[in-house]
């Protein structure tokens, strides 16, 4: 049994040594050079680090980001990835939780890293890649690993709007790549095709699924997910064979045009997640790549990215609700109500999940963690933690899991998680705004923002800009007289959201 | 023209001055779901069809390019 992902990455480095890894439009690394540049990083950081704390990373989407996540790994710590281009707030906000006491920056970030760095120390990255290797200090590591030791803290959005850090072990990501790759059928023939931001949930799959069966990566940039044209042409001469892509990413793709001129050739396993996939979109996506596998997966962070998968059989219908299907190894799945009680067969509840596959909980934070992460209320013969996902959920008559929506108000918006509360409370420490209410239209996937005060709508979207990150900023904001109000003092949403229809522009 | 495809820009993204910004997909200040919306409203708007051929940076990185794009899609 391995006990660390360096163990699947160093088979790999024997088996196929000079096989690209990890390549982009620019660049390109072998499985030897990115396991000598991690070796470098990692003996690196051993050297002057003084404790077991995690290593924050600001770098770009790019491949050597992924020596500086393993190189972090070789040196006995978790990395923290951090996405430079968000505001200095959340950035701010972010480093205020992880403390972290060395901070690894690539050339283009390390200004902004040292800007905002609170008495860390802080490397450059590319500097890092000469340092002689210390294989004798790099092996003690990696022999009193053990299995659960934490690989990465994954940033998402927190209603207070401080955002929570999900500690991810080596054992979940071990799981959840082993149970993925076997679903989806990928092995070392394979290329997939990268869409997600490294510092995201999603792009796990995209870097460990080489360094578990040897297949390779291409990092696909931002730009060609606007034009469908060139993004297929760049899949084809890339030989792009599988990808696992957010769900609007591909709805996103489908309103540019895709399919209309250009046709992808090598593409034949695809994965969607993130959010609920219109049938509309799939149904397209179905029909120009009639031999390829599709699936459908759910799953929150805090269970490493997922918790049900559900293979499509068939072309489907314009109308229909796709299931999340049934867990993946590893998980498990349970339906509780609100006094904690297992529903009735057929009946709607809060999905909870067991197993490995489990977060250590949330970085520094033992309050958050305590709330989500409970002892599983149907047994008491031993210790077994649940994670409470706060999604709604139903077993259909097959068997299989439905997603019925959420409990409170977080949304998913082009793939990201969104609290709205969140959104309000950035909104509330903006002078001249009083009171606001956020709203999400999921037709139109558009953030919706009602407030009173006397700030102008630009001044509004503004200062939310300089807070939250850009995906999580509405883009219809309207500034109102009153927040319309049901009897008991709450908001009435009904009327908010009729207000924002009538209000196209 | 020009007023309304500064009018439907701004309403898609208010923080941003488009009057003068150049740049808007090539630079990066328009994100893809922007761009679906922006498309979207121009095809309602001007009664264009926008495909997948007129989906390069040229045609949207200014006003005046969208201006032009519309121009030859009528």
């Amino acid at each position: 049994m391995k006990r660390n992902i360096l163990e699947w990455f160093q088979k790999t480095v024997s088996d196929y040594p000079g096989k690209v890894a990890f390549s982009d439009t620019e660049n390109r690394i072998t499985f030897k050079e990115l396991s000598l540049n991690a070796k470098a990083v990692g003996s690196a950081i051993a050297e002057i680090s003084k404790d077991d704390t995690p290593v924050a990373v600001f770098s770009g989407r790019k491949i050597e980001t992924v020596s500086a996540f393993l190189g972090v790994v070789y040196s006995g710590h978790a990395y923290a990835p951090v996405d430079a281009t968000l505001p200095d707030l959340r950035i701010k906000s972010i480093l205020e939780t992880l403390c972290p006491k060395i901070v690894i920056a690539d050339k283009d970030n390390i200004e902004r890293a040292r800007e905002l760095g609170v008495n860390s120390e802080i490397v450059e990255l590319e500097s890092l890649f000469s340092h002689p290797i210390d294989e004798a200090r790099l092996d003690d590591i990696l022999e009193k690993s053990v299995i659960t030791d934490p690989l990465y803290i994954i940033f998402t959005s927190g209603s207070t709007g401080k955002p929570k850090g999900v500690i991810t072990s080596h054992h979940s990501l071990m799981c959840y790549i082993d149970a993925y790759t076997s679903v989806m059928g990928i092995d070392e023939n394979d290329r997939l095709g990268n869409q997600s931001p490294l510092d995201y949930i999603a792009a796990v799959r995209d870097i460990y699924i080489p360094l578990k069966t040897g297949c390779s990566t291409f990092i696909i940039p931002k730009e060609y997910f606007m034009e469908p044209d060139r993004l297929f042409t760049l899949m084809n001469g890339e030989k792009i064979t599988a990808v696992g892509w957010s769900v609007s990413a591909f709805t996103v793709l489908t309103s540019l045009g895709a399919f209309q001129s250009k046709k992808l050739e090598t593409l034949n396993k695809i994965c969607f997640s993130g959010s609920v996939m219109p049938s509309k979109v799939l149904k397209l996506w179905q029909e120009n790549l009639p031999e390829a596998k599709f699936v459908n997966q759910y799953g929150p962070t805090e269970a490493t990215a997922s918790c049900t998968y559900y293979e499509i059989d068939r072309t489907v219908s314009e109308d229909e609700v796709l299931p999340i299907g049934k867990p993946y190894k590893n998980y498990r799945i349970v339906l509780l109500d609100e006094n904690l009680k297992e529903v009735r067969k057929g009946e709607l509840g809060e999905i909870c999940v067991s197993g490995p596959i489990l977060a250590l909980g949330y970085y520094n934070d033992p309050e958050r963690t305590a709330k989500s992460f409970i002892q599983n209320p149907c047994q008491n013969g031993f210790f077994e933690r649940m994670y409470k996902t706060g999604d709604i959920g139903r077993i259909n008559e097959d068997g299989l899991l439905e997603f019925h929506g959420r409990l409170d108000r977080q949304i998913k918006h082009m793939g990201h998680r969104v609290e709205l509360d969140e959104i309000e409370y950035a909104a509330s420490l903006i002078e001249g705004v009083k009171e606001s209410c956020c709203i999400y239209n999921s037709e139109k996937e558009v953030l919706c923002l009602l407030y009173t005060g006397t700030a102008k709508v630009p001044e509004v979207a503004g200062a939310l800009r300089k807070s939250i990150p850009g995906f999580m900023v509405p883009r219809k904001l309207v500034c109102t007289e009153s927040i319309p109000r049901l009897p008991n003092g709450k908001t009435d949403m009904n009327k908010v959201k009729e207000f924002f229809l009538r209000n196209k522009r | 023209m020009k007023e309304t495809v500064i009018e439907i820009l701004a309403s898609i993204r208010p923080d941003v001055d488009f009057e003068s910004a150049e740049g808007l997909v090539s630079g990066g200040i328009l994100e893809s779901f922007d761009l679906v919306s922006l498309i979207s409203e121009l095809s309602d708007e001007f009664s264009v069809t926008i495909s997948a051929k007129e989906l390069v940076p040229e045609n949207f990185d200014s006003v005046d390019a969208i201006v032009k794009m519309i121009e030859s899609l009528r």
